[in-house]
């Protein structure tokens, strides 16, 4: 047996394990440590779909609130007025993150560049004043409140999603769904493509890319991650809120995507697992959190290049480096 | 190879998540979550509130009075003999942020209460949160009718009681104050979002009923954050209204009325009502600069009930903090009190048994006399409308002339619908 592939299975048998613990997690601890699991599930799916868009492609986008935001109000209009099903719910939260991806995109993805990030800063904002003033629809700055989570019955199945654990597995379950999916695009033609349009967009158009129709493309699909994780908070929190729309909460994605590492698919997740980790341990110690909170991600986002997962590699990279050298 | 390095890092991100998340939950203490029935332990308070942000200076006031409640309540033998534990926590404005407040301090800090929140957003966010942890929420700010009505009234959230006032006194009593004033033609400058649209629809469905041939001619909305009022004020002295109404609030009221006095405006309009006028941050933000004649409210007013609880309260917090008390001190410190007098009364601190207790108490409280309504858990009590005027004795303008406009008349009854529920009765 050669050394790499027993790595190769001991690391696989880890990673096996792992999996185990991160299902087994609500068993072991309490109940607020389940639902913030879950949010950081959540937020790693946001992120993850983001950084399709933000790491691979190199586009940088501020609206991305207004894509969960629609995700989010999709669920909770159809669960309020046509069914409480999550199913269909899910399905059209999906659908709506990613139609309004498609409109917003066909006009950002012709700027490049701070046009481009303006431009869907814009946008953004542009949701976030549509759904705050669509007071007969939306409820105004009061949201939409009291969306049930009903459970997912499929035929004589019938899934029961109420409790804290049962959610926080379809959370984990929906990420690794996410995940997979990243991983696929990343590895396939068309993620390759992105990546090349990421480093030099002429060379690309020079070797007959188009280079718009695959931009518009990774947008489109990061704003069907983002409408996912809307609609998911929407069946967490029951209610959706016009701030999901707000740049603010654009923000949070590209934040964890530097905090978890840019360039690699568990990035944003390992961001996100920080984010929400590393807030709630700061807001234990102080009432000022915002301000040390801000210092602790300015520290690691500066001190470590690549984010927490780029260092980790690179940390492990220097170690078998080391352990090759007599 | 590829293979192998995506494994390690899943292993990684897996392995910290389990770990840090496991270290983290070893940390949350999770005894005191299933009481007994009778009172053991030390009585936990969650008080969720804003303290970063704009609007952190009113998270100070919940804070000044929270802690003086806990102070005081401990000095005398706690609660049912058992010291009461408080922790305040930031909500900050948002909903999200609202509900994991909540859901830390029962799930996580073991409370056996909750009080606090600020904005109207999270309060009806907290709806179906409540009900599912099944802990007593003592609502101090959020003023939303829609919390009372809809989620304890209708949908049988039993679990969350106001102790402050709701809409209808920014509303429907200012209607009152206004019918008796000289003035026919009504113009706002409020907040663009619920509260605002909210308050301005009931003063003008009050009032026109009050009065009949009032005409409510210029609205004008400023969204959340607006620092130049000079638009608004413009459209408003374009329509030379005789009255205007306004429930701006906060910092910016603050920045309205200084915009608006440097236009003249409380020259050319005579009767400006301001429901929330009378918050203490606004007050001391403006001091001398607010106008005289003005008529302000509030959820409490310092000076208010001219009794010996109220006087001596004001005379300690003014000790303690070097401040007036504001209305969000007065509902922070009264709703300890509640919960003392509903544990000590049922006997117990389960919820069932508190929320029991705390239907139908009336309670005396530095605002007065509370009684908090069985059906939807409203608490009613009076607070006064004032005209401001300076006083050599206060840094601040105080209510001169008062008008007493009782919440029995004002406050829309259950069932909610139909005849002979909304003022005027």
């Amino acid at each position: 047996m050669s050394p790499a592939a027993g790595s190769r299975r001991g690391a696989r048998a880890l990673s096996w394990a792992a999996a185990a613990a991160l299902v087994a997690l609500p068993l072991l601890s309490g109940k607020f440590a389940t639902y913030l699991g879950v949010r950081v599930a959540l937020l790693a799916i946001f992120g993850t779909g983001y950084n399709l868009l933000l790491g691979r492609t190199g586009l940088l986008s501020f609206g991305h609130g207004g894509f969960y935001a629609a995700g989010a109000y999709a669920l909770g209009l159809c669960s309020l007025h046509l069914t409480a099903h999550p199913l269909p719910g899910l399905a059209l939260a999906l659908a709506a993150g990613a139609a309004a991806a498609l409109v917003v995109g066909f006009f950002c993805i012709r700027a490049s560049e701070v046009y481009f990030s303006m431009l869907t800063l814009a946008f953004g904002m542009l949701i976030f004043a549509v759904v705050w003033n669509a007071r007969e629809i939306t409820g105004g700055d009061d949201g939409l409140v009291g969306v049930m989570r009903a459970p997912i019955a499929l035929g004589p199945l019938r899934l029961d999603i109420a409790g804290e654990r049962a959610f926080y597995l379809l959370a984990v379950a929906l990420l690794a769904g996410s995940l997979w999916l990243a991983h696929r695009l990343r590895r396939s033609p068309f993620g390759l493509t992105l990546a090349g349009i990421r480093e030099n967009p002429v060379r690309a158009e020079f070797a007959g890319v188009p280079v718009r129709r695959y931009r518009l493309a990774a947008f489109v699909i990061s704003g069907a991650y983002a409408g996912l994780a809307g609609g998911l908070e929407v069946l967490l929190e029951s209610n959706a809120r016009p701030t999901m729309a707000h740049w603010t909460h654009s923000a949070e994605p590209i934040l964890v995507s530097l905090l978890g590492g840019l360039h690699s698919l568990l990035g944003p997740a390992v961001g996100s697992l920080a984010f929400v980790a590393l807030r709630e341990v700061v807001q234990r110690f102080t009432e000022n959190w915002m301000l040390a909170f801000g210092v602790v991600l300015l520290v690691i986002i500066l001190g470590f290049r690549g984010g927490i997962v780029g260092a980790v590699e690179a940390g492990l990279r220097a170690r078998r480096a080391g352990r090759a050298a007599p | 190879m590829a293979r192998k390095r995506v494994s390690r890092r899943r292993f990684l991100e897996l392995a910290g998540k389990g770990s840090i998340l496991a270290a983290a939950a070893s940390m949350f203490p999770r005894g005191v979550f299933a009481a007994p029935p009778s009172i053991k332990g030390p009585i936990k308070i969650g008080y969720g509130t804003v303290l970063s942000g704009t609007l952190a200076g009113y998270g100070e006031f919940h804070k000044m009075g929270a802690l003086m409640a806990q102070d005081e309540i401990n000095a005398k033998g706690g609660i049912a003999g058992q010291k009461v534990e408080l922790e305040i926590r930031d909500a900050t404005m948002k909903p999200d942020d609202a509900i994991k407040t909540a859901r830390y301090f029962v799930d996580s800090w073991g409370a056996d209460f909750l009080a606090g929140i600020d904005s109207s957003g999270q309060a009806l966010a907290l709806g179906p949160v409540m009900q599912q942890l099944d802990k007593v929420l003592i609502v101090t700010h959020a003023a939303t009718e829609k919390l009372t009505e809809e989620w304890v009234f209708k949908k049988g959230v039993r679990q969350i009681f106001r102790i402050c006032n709701a809409t209808y006194h920014d509303g429907n009593a200012a209607a009152y104050v206004a019918k008796d004033l000289p003035a026919m033609r009504w113009a706002t400058i409020s907040p663009k979002y619920e509260y605002g649209f909210t308050c301005w629809k009931m003063f003008q469905d009050t009032l026109g009923k009050l009065k009949p041939g009032t005409t409510f001619q210029t609205e004008s909305f400023a969204p959340a954050g607006t620092t130049d009022f000079r638009s608004h004020i413009n459209t408003i002295l374009d329509a030379r209204p005789e009255g205007l109404y306004s429930t701006e609030w906060g910092g910016e009221l603050i920045t309205f009325v200084k915009q608006a006095a440097e236009a003249g405006l409380f020259e050319k309009v005579k009767h400006v009502l301001f429901p929330v006028g009378a918050a203490m941050d606004v007050l001391e933000g403006l001091g001398k600069e607010m106008p005289d004649d003005v008529w302000i409210s509030g959820r409490y007013y310092f000076r208010y009930p001219d009794n010996q609880t109220n006087n001596e309260w004001v005379a300690r917090f003014h000790k303690r903090w070097n401040h007036y008390p504001a209305y969000v001190s007065e509902t922070a410190y009264s709703s300890l009190y509640a919960l003392k007098a509903a544990v000590e009364k049922a006997g117990s601190k389960d919820t069932k048994p508190v929320i029991q207790a705390l239907e139908g108490m009336e309670l005396d409280t530095p605002a007065g006399r509370r009684l908090f309504r069985k059906e939807d858990h409203q608490a009613i009590y009076d607070v006064p409308w004032g005209k401001t005027k300076a006083d050599p004795r206060y840094p601040i303008k105080i209510m001169g002339e008062q008008k007493l406009v009782p919440a029995s008349i004002t406050f829309a009854r259950p069932p909610f619908e139909g005849p002979g529920t909304r003022p005027p009765f």
